[in-house]
């Protein structure tokens, strides 16, 4: 007996029903979609998406920096804050202050109303005590604070007693702080986020992370505190006691997290959030909803390069570098994808309000290859291969590569590039067995001498091991002078360096905010120190419909 | 365990229904747990979010444990459906792609829940996706290299039952074959012990007629000898030439009693062949045959000669006489029940390997001639 095997009819239609939700999934519709209302609970609370972690302490300092930014300068405030057109130092926290007459002692006075969010007074010793927190907490970001007296050498363990670095708390509400050297931007440095006060509750309330079940726990000196706090994000309220508080028109602050840049955005799109900081966007994205937006695009005070170290072999040799600097190639080297974030840069420091930047760097392969022969390595011959040191997180960075792969294309130079954790990196950097390292450098102020001040570092602790007097000599003296004057001894540092090429600059980056149209009161700042303090949500009218995609 | 089954306690791993109960109790604890951890964002609990439960932390590949028995089924449907191989191909493509598409979906899903995005973003993030990464055609991968793994094993399994049943029949055959031969040698044995008694008893009575008492006493004695290790290796198809000729020679022990000094018997065997296997009771049909139609019919004739010789891979066997030359009828020229049955086993033996042969001898007797193939008990 034969039977003819039966179809299964359920298995049929299963497939034709899952085929079918797929197809409505895949093909569903991606624009026009509805947004979200936002809920009566968001009235006058500005939404603010951040992708990688964010921690309520200013000493732990995470990628991007807008984001960081914003978070600490809305829980806590510094001295000073500087003015984002003229970048002049405003007081904050601070209410006055004086230079000794040979700019080595800066005497702040703190505002007397100024208070915690739990009603106490900020005081001097506020502040004392938070800088010694960062010089002791051994971290990079400790270099701040370097040109107070005795600061680095206690960070380093060479000093013990904290009482020797230059801080002290004359009373409550006097801070005096002494420096090793003169240093006219002293003062702008103060409005770094990182150097903010801290309350003799923090540490241990940040020790043991009892702000996400109590918040008010986490007592703070900025125009908003802790409200709510979970793995989802954070959400601030405006401070009662904040002296500025008449002045702050938001209700409150709420930081979403998001999975990546692109959800940030979407959530933006969806009505979700209000601003998206250091959006990565593709040109041409259709957007799914109408909701009106706006990206603001502004030039970071930062610049990405490759360190050399001229103790290392051929690397000595002046011509050498030149020779590696001028095989490069900025447009080839920026991916398609990227030229929307990253600009060729030609020298060390980006164009600054009131401040245009050099171009001190040129692309000529031919010339590349005559010094090379020049220096004794035709065609690459007799090279050492150069040995590029770039930590784990980097893997997967294609720039380091991509200079790899130019100069063996034009010089004939191969490079190995070695991806190392913290500690072996770190090791091997002390030690100065590396030829190469691809970095960056962010300032933190708006002063084109904070990203030059690592050529007059001391040689062992910088990646290049350059040292130039008379660069030294130049910046100290721009460090005692202000306005025009210290301008035009920057620029002699700047020139400087960049001849004797420790350093070839590749690339700056542009930052790029995705804001909703109801945010208003947004500023350009190349630090990324847009406080929220300063902005307001504004229901818009009828979205323009110009306005209803963004520029990009 | 179900008998009718076929599933002993020992191979329950068999039984599909036992996998699909661990599949189903697998997936309802899988469930349970999944939601029972989730279970305080599920009550939208202000602490609780999304974020930190396992539906979002632990990786999408767990849903794999959903997807194999959906394609162990379709894989049986489809070796029961017997369709044609492309049918097969397309089926298992387009199964691809949609479990690729449900992965996609998934990781779209959870992020939709993450960003808190309104469910009418899931196109969008699924679009998204693919903008951002590429969407991952991984799980196609993983279920083609799983389709193609079910297919080996399941290929090898039909070639080791086929190879199985193969060996089986081939025992069974080879089983068979043995009783048949066991059966019919034990059935032409049992055919010459009466002829050798008979003519053996008809000696022992003529002798006794005679009043040859003490001759027939030696007689009696040598044919309880013969019988007994006759009924020795009555099991045994066959033997050693050497036990073989020893048989032979009691044999002629008690032919000489009744032909007295007229039997002149001789062995001319080469020893490297003693150790040669030859069929039990091979030549005793011979022998007897030689004095019956050879000595007895001529009172001239004494001599019987037995030899064995080695040629190669061949066993020369030869009885000779010298009574008188063969006649011409049928019966004496090898269809006589003796001939027959030794003609008879070792065509059963050794098929065309083995040849039987009677003739006569120039000048004078008559040869019996049997070639074997030369095997010894350990040859293969």
């Amino acid at each position: 007996m034969t039977t003819t095997p039966r179809d299964h009819w359920w298995m049929s239609l299963a497939l034709l029903v899952l085929g079918g939700g797929l197809a409505l999934v895949f093909f569903g519709p991606r624009e026009s979609l509805p947004e979200v209302r936002r809920a009566v609970a968001d009235e006058d609370v500005l939404r603010i998406v951040y992708t990688q972690t964010l921690r309520p302490d200013p000493h732990v300092r995470l990628l991007p920096l807008s984001t960081y930014n914003q978070f600490i300068l809305s829980l806590w405030e510094p001295l000073v804050e500087c003015d984002p057109l003229t970048g002049e130092p405003q007081p904050a926290a601070a209410a006055s202050w004086t230079w000794s007459e040979d700019h080595r002692l800066l005497t702040l006075r703190l505002r007397p109303d100024g208070r915690w969010s739990n009603g106490d007074p900020v005081t001097a010793q506020d502040f004392v005590r938070a800088w010694q927190r960062l010089l002791r907490a051994r971290v990079d970001l400790a270099f701040t604070l370097f040109p107070v007296k005795n600061a680095e050498a206690y960070h380093r363990g060479q000093r013990e007693q904290p009482e020797a670095v230059g801080l002290r708390a004359l009373d409550d509400l006097t801070l005096q702080v002494e420096l090793d050297q003169p240093r006219t931007s002293l003062l702008a440095e103060l409005s770094d986020p990182l150097l903010a006060p801290l309350h003799h509750s923090t540490e241990q309330v940040l020790a043991d992370r009892s702000f996400y079940e109590q918040p008010s726990a986490l007592v703070t000196n900025g125009p908003f505190r802790l409200r709510e706090a979970n793995a989802d994000g954070y959400r601030l309220e405006a401070s009662p006691v904040y002296h500025g508080r008449a002045g702050v028109r938001l209700a409150g602050v709420q930081f979403i997290r998001a999975a990546n840049s692109s959800m940030g955005a979407l959530l933006v799109s969806a009505g979700r959030a209000d601003l998206m900081p250091s959006v990565n966007l593709s040109a041409g994205r259709v957007w799914p909803t109408r909701r009106a937006m706006t990206v603001e695009s502004e030039l970071e005070l930062g610049v990405v390069g490759n360190y050399f170290n001229v103790t290392r072999g051929p690397l000595r040799d002046l011509r050498v570098r030149r020779a590696l600097a001028l095989a490069l190639s900025r447009e080839e080297l920026i991916e398609e994808s990227d030229r929307t974030r990253l600009v060729p840069a030609w020298s060390w420091v980006p164009d600054m309000p009131g401040r245009p930047g050099l171009a001190l760097f040129k692309e000529d392969a031919a010339e590349a290859r005559r010094l090379l022969a020049e220096a004794g390595y035709p065609a690459g011959k007799g090279f050492p291969v150069l040995r590029m040191a770039l930590p784990l997180w980097m893997e997967g960075n294609p720039y380091p590569t991509a200079c790899g792969e130019r100069w063996f294309k034009e010089l004939g130079i191969r490079t190995y590039v070695a991806y190392e954790s913290p500690a072996r990196r770190s090791e091997r950097i002390n030690a100065g067995d590396y030829d190469v390292i691809y970095g960056g450098l962010i300032a933190t102020v708006p002063d084109p001498a904070d990203l030059l001040s690592s050529f007059t570092m001391p040689a062992e602790y910088s990646e290049t091991k350059w040292r130039d007097d008379e660069t030294i000599r130049l910046m100290a003296a721009a460090n005692q002078k202000t306005g025009g004057e210290r301008l035009a001894l920057v620029e002699q540092v700047e020139r400087r360096a960049m001849a004797d090429v420790p350093v070839v600059p590749l690339m700056f980056e542009r930052r790029h905010t995705l804001r909703a149209a109801e945010v208003k009161g947004w500023y350009g700042d190349p630090l990324a120190r847009q406080s929220p303090k300063r902005l307001w949500l504004e229901a818009p009218a009828v979205a323009p419909r110009a306005e209803s995609h963004p520029r990009t | 365990m179900n008998p009718a089954n076929g599933n002993g306690g020992g191979d329950w791993w068999r039984n599909w229904r036992i996998w699909l109960m661990i599949w189903v109790a697998g997936t309802v604890g899988l469930v349970a747990f999944l939601l029972w951890d989730a279970r305080a964002w599920l009550q939208d609990s202000p602490q609780a979010t999304f974020r930190a439960t396992k539906l979002n932390l632990w990786p999408l590949e767990i849903l794999w444990w959903l997807f194999v028995p959906a394609i162990l089924l379709v894989h049986r449907s489809l070796a029961r459906a017997d369709r044609h191989w492309l049918w097969a191909v397309a089926l298992h493509g387009l199964l691809a792609l949609i479990i690729t598409a449900l992965f996609i979906v998934a990781q779209a899903f959870r992020l939709v829940l993450l960003n808190h995005l309104p469910a009418t973003f899931l196109p969008v993030v699924v679009n998204d996706l693919r903008w951002m990464r590429g969407w991952s055609y991984l799980p196609a991968l993983v279920y083609l290299a799983l389709v193609l793994a079910i297919y080996t094993v399941s290929f090898y399994r039909q070639w080791r039952d086929g190879q199985r049943l193969t060996s089986q029949l081939q025992v069974a055959n080879a089983q068979l074959e043995t009783k048949l031969v066991r059966a019919s040698l034990d059935a032409l044995k049992m055919q010459l012990h009466p002829h050798f008694l008979f003519n053996t008893l008809n000696s022992i009575t003529s002798l006794i007629r005679n009043n040859r008492t003490r001759e027939a006493e030696d007689i009696v004695a040598g044919l309880g000898e013969l019988l007994r290790r006759s009924l020795d290796h009555k099991q045994e198809a066959m033997d050693t030439l050497e036990r073989e000729l020893d048989f032979l020679r009691r044999y002629f022990e008690i032919e000489r009693i009744r032909f007295q000094d007229r039997l002149k018997v001789e062995f001319d065997i080469d020893p490297k062949c003693l150790r040669a296997q030859v069929p039990s009771l091979l030549l005793q049909p011979l022998a007897e045959n030689a004095m019956k139609h050879g000595i007895s019919k001529d009172p001239a004739a004494r001599l019987l000669r037995v030899s064995a010789q080695r040629d190669g891979t061949r066993l020369l066997l030869t009885v000779y006489n010298d009574g008188p030359a063969l006649p011409r009828d049928d019966a004496a020229l090898g269809r006589g029940i003796g001939m027959q049955n030794t003609h008879a086993r070792l065509l059963m033996l050794y098929g065309d390997e083995a040849r039987l042969r009677l003739r006569d001898n120039t000048p004078q007797g008559v040869r019996a001639e049997i070639i074997l193939p030369f095997r010894t008990s350990s040859s293969p």
